[in-house]
């Protein structure tokens, strides 16, 4: 199975669910499968997991999709370690493994050697991990944990190639401002501050 | 640090609208690291390695928390392309609390690159810092500092020196 064959059959699933994309194709893909302002495509190659962590924990009654890497989580082995001992119910964390960086020409990763992502979110203490070899069990595994009220870690071995999508128009800045925004009208906060003029300052 | 150093920051970051912070403990940082984690109107995240905080903190500040990243100045040091990718670029706030091994009154000589090298990439990433030494400064430069980092979205700094460790 490919990466974008598995996007593609869970994104009609997708409603307000908030999703940290990694750096590299996933992010085209996405976006153009599922368009939305919930989101955010991070511009760093390792920080996903964490990125979705923090998210998870300061909205913990919202669903927190993360599409990681293989390449981006070996960076980063250390937050799983992190995310099972804060434990949010609401996080799925999927790892595509493609057992190389295919955005930067396809050298192998360690996956392609000796090391198991599946069996180190294990060792870090992740109770749900679920390993996807076909899109059927791709699918069913991460329907059960976008339903289910818990933290899962789901293995996704997939083969290189990225989907037949357009560049997203991608702009970091652009992309923090439309997402906080949605945050803001959706979860009734203020997160970007704003000056007080001068004549309000005068009124206190 | 003496407990009384670390009851004042975290009662500073309280007042400054903290509610979110990462750590990674040192010896110096020891007592602050238990305070935090002690303190229940806090979210504490301990994490493995320095730039895991940051992308913990930026995520934390999209879901509408306050966050802070407690750290000496070697994992500052680890973290310059986070700060770069997921803070600075994007323009997401966080306030790091830096512990200074290495400056005047180290006695540890293998500090003393790490320490030399703290300020001037600080400079280097264009970060807002503070140098705080005495425990009267720490609750306006907590303050001051997240005011500056939440208005300017940017990360800023406060680098806490040997007096203020101890």
């Amino acid at each position: 199975m490919k990466r974008y064959e598995c996007l593609r059959a869970i994104a009609p699933h997708f409603g307000d669910e908030l999703v940290v994309t990694n750096l590299g194709a996933v992010r085209h893909e996405w976006q153009a499968l599922r368009p939305h302002h919930g989101n955010y495509h991070l511009q760093n190659l390792g920080l996903t997991s964490s990125m979705a962590l923090g998210l998870a924990l300061a909205l913990p009654h919202r669903k927190v999709v993360a599409f990681d890497g293989d390449g981006s989580l070996l960076l980063n082995l250390g937050s799983l370690a992190t995310i099972a001992n804060q434990h949010p119910k609401n996080l799925v964390h999927v790892v595509f493994d493609n057992e190389c960086y295919e955005s930067s020409r396809g050298a192998p990763t360690a996956t392609a050697g000796q090391a198991d992502l599946a069996a180190v979110a294990r060792g870090c203490g992740f109770g749900k991990v679920l390993t996807a070899k076909t899109l059927s069990e791709f699918e069913d595994g991460f329907m059960r944990a976008l339903k289910g009220g818990d933290l899962y870690f789901i293995h996704a071995k997939v083969e290189v190639g990225a989907g037949d999508v357009p560049a997203a128009a991608l702009d970091s800045q652009e992309n923090k401002y439309l997402f906080v925004r949605y945050i803001e009208r959706s979860e009734n906060l203020k997160i970007l501050t704003s000056t007080l003029s001068r004549a309000s300052d005068d009124k206190k | 640090m003496k407990r009384e150093v670390a009851a004042e920051i975290v009662d500073s970051l309280k007042e400054a609208g903290v509610d979110f912070v990462a750590t990674l403990t040192e010896a110096n940082l020891h007592d602050l690291v238990i305070a935090l984690g002690e303190d229940s109107a806090i979210h504490h995240v301990p994490v493995t390695r320095e730039e895991e905080g940051i992308g913990i903190c930026a995520g934390a500040y999209l879901g509408g928390k306050k966050p802070a990243m407690v750290m000496m100045n070697a994992g500052f040091l680890l973290s310059t392309n986070a700060l770069a990718t997921v803070c600075i670029h994007p323009g997401i706030p966080v306030l790091m609390l830096i512990g200074h091994s290495g400056g005047v009154g180290e006695e540890n000589a293998g500090h003393a690159t790490v320490g030399a090298l703290t300020e001037p990439v600080l400079q280097a990433m264009h970060i807002v810092y503070e140098k705080v030494g005495r425990f009267e400064e720490i609750r306006s430069t907590i303050r001051d500092s997240q005011m500056l980092a939440r208005s300017s979205r940017r990360p800023t700094a406060i680098v806490l020196n040997k007096q203020a460790l101890r």
